[in-house]
């Protein structure tokens, strides 16, 4: 039995939780539960009536941070759901390392750590033999790093492009279907909870960066920081930028790019409307460019509950590697 | 196999003869040549710049043209290619876009179509632009997207 235990407990880390209490992952005893004011924890495990709605209630509460569970190795394995958090990366960064530093494996959906030291947490996994699974940073429920880990792997892949921000994509699918100015399609989008009250990273292109930058190192096996990715966002695009693109049977999306010289670029381009990226609302894109096989393009739902199955699909990676490969 | 049309810019030894040696070359791959321009003025070195406009019936020919020009040791220092694409490109910045138009016309791009609204607190214009095809037009596309930005405009290009 893997001792598990969820860090973060907002939108993911609920339900990933529940989902690995009632048995979504065989193999898989979850010990423990943490949030950035306190933890419960329970070696025999934890039960559905112990896990509120709001952890703090809970009968187990400690106050305090649980690094301790991860510095002692009271679990193996570590499920990172805490918030994004620029330019830090913390506290996600500091508990992959000590996790990973101390043979615990590692199932993340927090995009920063990932982005800005992949390099360095690879190399800690390696030499403790550890796992290092991100699936759920990029691109919600669309399996591009397992993809290219376990399918792409007689191949080499050239570039990639892709709509990586469901935000943006839904504000700029407002202007291009409504009319809309970009005040107002970002002010509904904050309404339904779709754009945060502060936009900047999803509006300025910051998480579109991210995940590029994930997607570089990670899938194309480069080695690029932040400052690498030329970046702009959507703030200045303009309504009638979006109706003369819409004329011209373009559509004005906000594009992350890595192209074969291994630049990296994240900018408002413009998108013919039969290009398979060309999608709306809150739907991700991605085309990877490879050698041999050519184009290939995923489509699918970039953020919230899908990256759930991302998160549960790296967790029973987990169990079923552990359960050949013990440590 | 499509019809490739460049310009190849050969460094002739300033010699009767150096010429008609390069032209049977491209004939023998199956080059028709179009137009020759011819810059004396411009000696460096004991070498002539010339420049040949050929259509060769597909990129082989080109590069057995290429090989057997240099086989008779004449150096081949450009090839260009004479096709040209058409792009679209937005831009959004403040100001009647008369610098960027400058830029534009500098880069050996041409503007053959122009679209204008202002409605918003910014100017947007949508420009399909003349590009030619290669590496020397995607080189001039990269540095018009350089100025542009400089300029403090913001241009949208096509993927």
């Amino acid at each position: 039995m893997q001792r598990v235990l969820v860090n973060g407990y907002g939108f993911l880390g609920k339900r990933v939780a529940r989902s690995l209490l009632h048995g979504m992952v065989p193999g898989v005893k979850l010990v423990a539960v943490a949030r950035s004011t306190g933890y419960v924890y329970r070696p025999e495990g934890i039960t559905a009536e112990g896990l509120g709605d709001d952890l703090s209630r809970s009968p187990n509460f400690v106050e305090g941070s649980a690094l301790g569970l991860l510095e002692d190795r009271k679990v193996d394995l570590l499920v990172e759901l805490t918030p994004t958090n620029l330019p830090s990366g913390e506290p996600a960064l500091t508990n992959i390392r000590t996790a990973l530093s101390r043979g615990i494996d590692v199932v993340t959906a927090n995009k920063a750590p990932i982005a800005l030291a992949y390099t360095e947490l690879k190399e800690v996994a390696r030499s403790t033999g550890s796992l290092l699974l991100f699936e759920g940073t990029v691109g919600g429920g669309i399996p591009l790093i397992s993809l290219r880990r376990f399918c792409l792997r007689g191949d080499e892949v050239l570039s990639i492009r892709g709509i990586l921000n469901g935000t943006t994509n839904y504000i700029l699918s407002r202007m291009h279907f409504e009319g809309l100015t970009f005040d107002l399609a970002l002010r509904e989008a904050q309404n339904l909870g779709i754009a945060e009250r502060d936009p900047t990273l999803d509006v300025e292109g910051y998480d579109t960066a991210l995940k590029l930058l994930i997607l570089a190192n990670a899938v194309m096996g480069l080695d690029r920081k932040l400052e690498d990715v030329r970046i702009a966002g959507i703030s200045r695009i303009s309504a009638d930028a979006v109706a003369l693109a819409k004329e011209a049977n373009m559509a004005v999306k906000l594009i992350g790019s890595v192209d074969s010289d291994g630049r990296l670029s994240v900018a408002p381009r413009l998108v013919k409307l039969n290009d398979p990226i060309c999608v709306h609302g809150t739907l991700n894109a991605v085309t990877l460019r490879l050698k041999t096989a050519g184009d290939l393009t995923l489509i699918g739902e970039g953020a919230g509950e899908p990256t759930v199955t991302s998160i549960l699909n790296d967790v029973w990676e987990v169990v079923t590697f552990r359960g050949s490969s013990p440590r | 196999m499509p019809a490739v049309r460049v310009r190849l810019t050969c460094a002739l030894v300033d010699r009767p003869g150096t010429l008609l040696k390069t032209l049977e070359q491209i004939a023998l791959a199956g080059g028709n040549i179009i137009s020759i321009v011819h810059s004396r003025e411009n000696i460096t070195s004991g070498y002539v710049p010339v420049s040949i406009n050929v259509e060769f019936p597909d990129a082989q020919s080109l590069e057995r043209a290429r090989k057997g020009i240099e086989s008779v040791g004449v150096p081949v220092i450009g090839s260009e290619s004479l096709e040209k694409s058409l792009r679209t490109v937005i831009v959004i910045g403040r100001g009647e876009f008369g610098d960027l138009i400058r830029a534009v016309e500098g880069l050996g791009l041409r503007i053959v179509d122009a679209s204008v609204r202002g409605s918003g607190p910014e100017t947007t214009a949508r420009l399909t632009l003349e590009v030619p095809e290669g590496e020397g037009g995607e080189r001039a596309m990269a540095r018009f997207e350089e100025v542009a930005t400089g300029l403090g405009y913001l241009l949208l290009t096509e993927v």
